[in-house]
Formats: C-alpha cells, structure tokens, sequence
C-alpha cells in the first residue's frame, strides 16, 4: 500500500485529510515541517500532503524545497494544502517543486482523486 | 495652484483622474509637474506647490527616494508624460491586514467545507456522524470568535441565541 505523510498543525484538518484518504493510502501525521523531515527519513512516504504555515524552524515551503533538492527525497509527491491563497503562494509553490496546490477551503474528495491518479494504478477507484 | 481640474484635457479624463484611487502627477510639454490628482497629495503628503513647475527628473528622484514605485506612460498633445503608482505603504499594511485575515477564516473553513462534504457524500457509523457534526459546531465558533475579534472593530452587542417555537 501506497504511504502518505500528512502535514499540518491543525489536528481537525489532519483528521479530515484521514478521513478522505484512509481507504486508499497508508497513513502518517506529523504537526510541523521539522518532525515531518524526521519521518521522511524513516518513512519514506511516496506521497505528502503540506501545509504551508505551521510552527517549527521551517515552514512548508522550505520544506518542500528540501524534499525536492534531495536526490533520495525528490520522488515523493508533494501536494502543498495551505490558506495562502494568493497567485504569488501558489506561484511560489510551483517553483518549489510541489505538484500541486490546494487551498482551503478544499474539497477532501478532489484531494483524494488527485492522489490516487498521481499514485495508484489505474485500475484503483478514486474516493468519492 | 493647478489640479487635476486644470489640466488641458477633456472632461470625462480629467474627472476621471480626480476621482482616480491612483496617485497621479502630470507632465506637461514644457518638462515640468503641471498637474496632480488628490490621491497623489494623500498617499505623499505632497501637495500642488511642492511639485508644480518642478522638472520631471527632480520629481522622479523625489519620488524615488520616498520609496514610491511608479509607472511612467507616454502622454500626447499637451502633456510629455502621466506619472502613476499605488501608495506602497499604505496598501501593502492593508493588504496585509486582510491577507492574514483570509489565512485565518481559510483554516476553519477547510473544516466545515471538508467535513460537510465526507458527511454528504459517505457512509459513517453514527458516532463519526456525531464527531464530525461536532466538530463543525466547532469550527464555526472559531470563525465567529475570529470575526468578533479581528474584523467587527465596533464593539457590537452580541446576538442573542436565536429562540425555539414553543410546541
């Protein structure tokens, strides 16, 4: 099975994210960037979901720029989840490397749709 | 004193730059400030006396030096130029005001969007339902505390609880 670190600082939101992946995906949490960069290591998840503010050293941003300039990290599929939700975050986020970009509010199920598509084998059914 | 009501130009332009948002410094032909709308004396405290007559090069490196950035456009007839900007500062301070703002709405939001649509559209046991229904209780009290404290600056009596029909 797939695995998916999921990223936020907000508990109600890692639980939505849960909910909405939890029939396709394994599952890990972590609260900010700086102990997700810890599971990362340990997990090697093939799929993150990132939030962008969170408290921590670093943000989700750096993280994500990180990830992507680390040969043994830059596979895993980034999806930034964020309340910035201006052109330059989303903008910003592109030159990072994420492969894509939701803002909340955001629908858990396109979420789910995405992930499976970029991740699973065809043959695997979308949430929803 | 010139403003942009004496500017050599038709009616509907030159109400138009009165009422601009825009700050907005006209050069004539000559090479000199000829003209500025109220927007441009209010963002820089600049008024009429201060730049008209003055050549387009001071104005520019007065301009600079304040931090103002500028657009510049080619005028025509009368006029050499139009100078043009948004007051940086004032704008950036707002703009961020209400960016941060967003930010904080969009996190429970993301909840009550988020959850709305799982109960919709799956299949929970009662339990989850309940959990779920809770949290959006919740979450929209987080908005209202968050409107209350950052966007309603009147102090308004709170609403009352909305009241049951009696059966």
């Amino acid at each position: 099975m797939k695995k998916i670190l999921i990223v936020d600082d907000q508990p109600n939101i890692r639980k939505l994210i849960h909910l909405a992946l939890r029939d396709h995906f394994a599952l890990e949490e972590a609260g900010d960037a700086d102990s997700a960069l810890e599971r990362l290591m340990v997990a090697r998840p093939d799929g993150l979901v990132l939030d962008v503010t969170m408290p921590g050293s670093i943000d989700g941003f750096q993280l994500c720029e990180r990830i992507k300039r680390d040969p043994r990290l830059a596979e895993i599929h980034i999806v930034l989840v964020t309340a910035c939700g201006q052109v330059s975050d989303q903008e910003l986020g592109r030159a990072l490397g994420a492969d894509a970009y939701f803002i909340k509010p955001f629908s858990p199920l396109a979420l789910a749709r995405h992930l499976t598509t970029a991740l699973l084998p065809a043959t695997e059914d979308a949430a929803g | 004193m010139n403003t942009a009501n004496d500017l050599p130009m038709p009616g509907e332009l030159r109400t138009e730059l009165t009422c601009c948002p825009w700050g907005i410094a006209a050069v004539g032909g000559d090479g000199n400030v000829c003209a500025i709308n109220p927007a441009f004396t209010r963002f820089t405290g600049l008024v009429t006396a201060d730049v008209l007559g003055m050549g387009e090069a001071d104005f520019v490196a007065r301009l600079d030096s304040s931090g103002i950035e500028r657009q510049r456009v080619e005028a025509t007839g009368d006029l050499r130029a139009i100078h043009y900007f948004r007051e940086a500062s004032v704008h950036t301070e707002h703009d961020q005001r209400m960016s941060g703002l967003a930010e904080a709405l969009r996190e429970p939001l993301a909840s009550i969007y988020g959850f709305t649509e799982l109960l919709l559209t799956q299949d929970y046991d009662d339990e989850t339902r309940r959990d779920l229904t809770a949290t959006l209780l919740d979450q929209t009290e987080v908005m209202s505390n968050i409107i209350n404290e950052k966007l309603d600056t009147r102090k308004i009596e709170p609403a009352a609880p909305p009241q049951t029909s009696p059966r």
